[in-house]
């Protein structure tokens, strides 16, 4: 009798793994398919494996390079303990002025809050104003007048600074979700994080950080204005997407979602085009000029244009496309013609080096 | 795996009559939301294993007159033979990225001309070979008399 | 199961921080001890902080600890081993230490997805992630903390069996019997979320 007739359920993860040798493997695997029992185990080995992999890594806060240095910098005989030191780095750094162990956690309690600060004017937090700094957390509002504006810190990675006559919303602040609700007004973000990471909820569709900096505009109908600066951002309402790059922008209706996206330097015969084909969708003549006075760049444009005509005019947009940018390796004229995913994709990665 | 190595390879080899060069392109283009902050990102050409390209390059400058010259940050994207250039010159005076690469016996380079909106795709040149000091400077006296569009 | 001949032995070495910055951080030199937790930080605090039930607080201590061990006694890593199975040995022992001197590892929950407010727009999808994400953190903390350390040191950190078991100073097959278990506990734990998901 082999070692291998007995069960193998310590060996399951190095299975899975990919851990074992050939030969041991090979060995696990004749005694799986004789025993239900730890083809059951091996199931649940995998299934623990999935679920872990739904944890997001988390950003270490700056606040401990900043103890670890001073550390490094002036150790101190018979010094407080280091769990002490990086709390007091992170009170010296403005963000709670409240020394000892109850700091961090009261920076960070459960439904976190995220620090307010005025740059102008009176913004206000709920019904409070604010005069320097202050927090908001879930479910409150953070609210401009004409006359003000402010900047929320958004966690560890980035800052959204509100325009005058705007009404912000902190739906969710974990460190895997960081959620806002623009009710109206205008933001201008920041972020520096992982992507989809950072989400802001509008009436007209939500815009999904994929790294970058961009200034998003909803008026108290629900349209809004999406231009980004740095890195790109997704628009999404429901099934439709936009991808909108730096020095591109995108405008968005409510219950309608997000319009095509456009290069702010396209043509103003172009952007016309594009808010007529918006509100009179499929409109024949605004397609006419888009094709026209496309550029290479545009095919941002036009890529986003061929899942929003009909299979009639999608044969025309293909053809632009192709007289403005080789037809890559890997996409087909008959799949695109079909929206086929891989092969939009693929394309889309392609035309991205013309945009 | 190494078959499929392999069979990529032929398909390459066979779809180009390509020379080796740089393609450039904002940083959308690399797929990758760690180049974010770049100033943009390249990605060679014509070459059989992109991965394996030596690539290199300074950023050269006209600050008050002066002629300085930089080192370049090149972070290697998800993708091979993708990169991204991050800029390490300073905000003042006329920039012009020098980008030169080799691949197997082949050589290319670039000169990428950067504006206040970024890289200026329209004044780029590509080259069979790394730019020459002359041609450096005819790049950095252009952009700096603003003949760039 | 039978000794080394039965385990696959994995080069990592290609992943390794660099000699350079390892030889410059034994010689004191700040820049490239600041290049070195720059790479290691954000893993060695989320192990911290999924082992420690979300505390940020001792996650923060625990971080903090370890980088401050690392610099002191860089000197006397050799390179026998490979850097990160060192760094990661340091992170276990800080983990399992604080475990066993602390009065009770109580649970202390990040915060619960219904926190969040239903905003206008809200993608249920988003919404669903997150919530999946709270009750694999949840599962995480119910783990015994030799299986808790060995998930958390294998799915944020790479690194072979064969390193696992130098971080974990056992043997690979004691590796793989707590990852084997470990994993099937969560499983267990949370097949009421496998079966909504279908």
């Amino acid at each position: 009798m082999t070692m291998w007739n007995r069960h193998v359920s310590g060996e399951l993860a190095a299975y899975v793994d990919g851990a074992l040798t050939p030969r041991a493997a090979r060995q696990v695997e004749l005694h799986l398919a004789k025993c239900t029992r730890c083809r059951t185990g091996c199931d649940h080995v995998r299934s623990g494996m999935a679920m872990v992999e739904h944890l997001p890594p988390v950003e270490a806060p700056g606040a401990i390079w900043a103890a670890i240095e001073a550390e490094l910098r002036e150790p101190r005989p018979g010094r407080a303990p280091a769990s002490r030191s990086w709390r007091l780095a992170l009170a010296a750094m403005a963000i709670v002025a409240i020394a000892g162990f109850a700091a961090w956690r009261f920076a960070h309690p459960p439904g976190t809050r995220w620090e307010v600060r005025r740059l102008e004017g009176a913004p206000a937090v709920g019904a409070r104003s604010i005069s320097g700094v202050g927090r908001v957390g879930i479910g409150e509002w953070i609210e401009t007048d004409s006359r003000s504006r402010a900047v929320v810190t958004i966690g560890q990675i980035g800052s959204v600074e509100l325009a005058p006559h705007t009404r912000l919303r902190v739906l969710a602040t974990r460190p895997d979700e960081h959620r806002l609700a623009l009710a109206r007004g205008e933001i201008r973000a920041t972020i520096s994080a992982p992507p989809r990471l950072f989400f802001v909820d509008t009436p007209s569709g939500t815009a999904v950080d994929l790294g970058c900096e961009y200034t998003l505009h909803t008026d108290e109908d629900g349209f809004g204005l999406l231009r980004v600066t740095r890195g790109w951002v997704s628009f999404q309402w429901n099934a439709l997407e936009s991808l909108v790059p730096a020095g591109a922008s995108c405008s968005t209706r409510p219950q309608i979602g997000p319009g095509l996206p456009y290069f702010d330097d396209a043509s103003d015969a172009m952007k016309e085009a594009l808010a007529r084909f918006g509100l009179e969708k499929g409109e024949r003549s605004a397609v006419d000029i888009i094709l026209a006075e496309s550029r290479v760049r545009d095919t941002l444009t036009l890529w986003h244009l061929l899942s929003r005509v009909d299979a009639g005019e999608r044969t025309r947009v293909y053809d632009r496309i192709a007289a403005l940018a080789p037809i890559p390796v890997g996409v087909s004229r008959e799949k695109a013609l079909v929206l086929d995913p891989d092969t939009m994709t693929r394309w889309r990665e392609e035309l991205a080096w013309t945009w | 795996m190494w078959r499929l190595g392999l069979a990529a390879s032929a398909v390459a080899t066979m779809a180009f009559g390509q020379a080796f060069t740089f393609t450039i392109g904002s940083p959308v283009a690399s797929q990758d939301s760690r180049s974010k902050m770049a100033a943009f990102v390249f990605r060679v050409e014509g070459c059989a294993e992109p991965a394996s390209a030596q690539v290199g390059g300074t950023a050269e400058g006209l600050v008050h007159g002066a002629r300085t010259s930089v080192a370049l940050k090149l972070t290697p994207m998800s993708r091979p033979g993708v990169y991204a250039v991050f800029p390490t010159w300073p905000a003042e005076g006329d920039w012009v990225v020098n980008l030169n690469g080799t691949c197997a016996r082949e050589r290319a380079g670039a000169l990428i001309p950067i504006g206040p909106g970024g890289f200026i795709r329209g004044s780029s040149k590509f080259l069979p070979r790394p730019a020459t000091a002359p041609e450096i400077d005819t790049a950095l006296q252009t952009l700096s008399q603003g003949r760039h569009q | 199961m039978g000794g080394a001949s039965n385990w696959r032995v994995v080069d990592l070495s290609d992943r390794e921080v660099s000699g350079e910055i390892l030889e410059a951080c034994r010689l004191g030199d700040r820049e490239a001890f600041r290049a070195l937790y720059g790479v290691y930080k954000d893993r060695v605090y989320s192990i911290a902080l999924y082992f420690f039930h979300g505390d940020h607080a001792v996650a923060g201590d625990v971080t903090q600890q370890i980088f401050l061990k690392l610099m002191t006694s860089i000197g006397r890593f050799r390179g026998e081993a490979a850097f990160s199975t060192w760094l990661y040995r340091l992170v276990v022992n800080a983990c399992l230490d604080i475990t066993r001197r602390r009065a009770s590892d109580a649970l202390i929950l990040a915060a619960s997805p219904h926190e969040t407010a239903g905003g206008p727009g809200a993608q249920e999808e988003a919404y669903a992630r997150a919530q999946l994400a709270h009750s694999v953190r949840a599962a995480i903390a119910t783990l015994p903390r030799k299986y808790r350390i060995a998930v958390l040191l294998r799915y944020f950190e790479d690194l072979s069996y064969e390193q696992m078991a130098e971080a974990l100073d056992c043997s690979m097959g004691t590796v793989a019997s707590r990852l084997s278990r470990g994993h099937r506990m969560l499983a267990e734990r949370l097949k009421h979320v496998n079966s909504r998901k279908g």
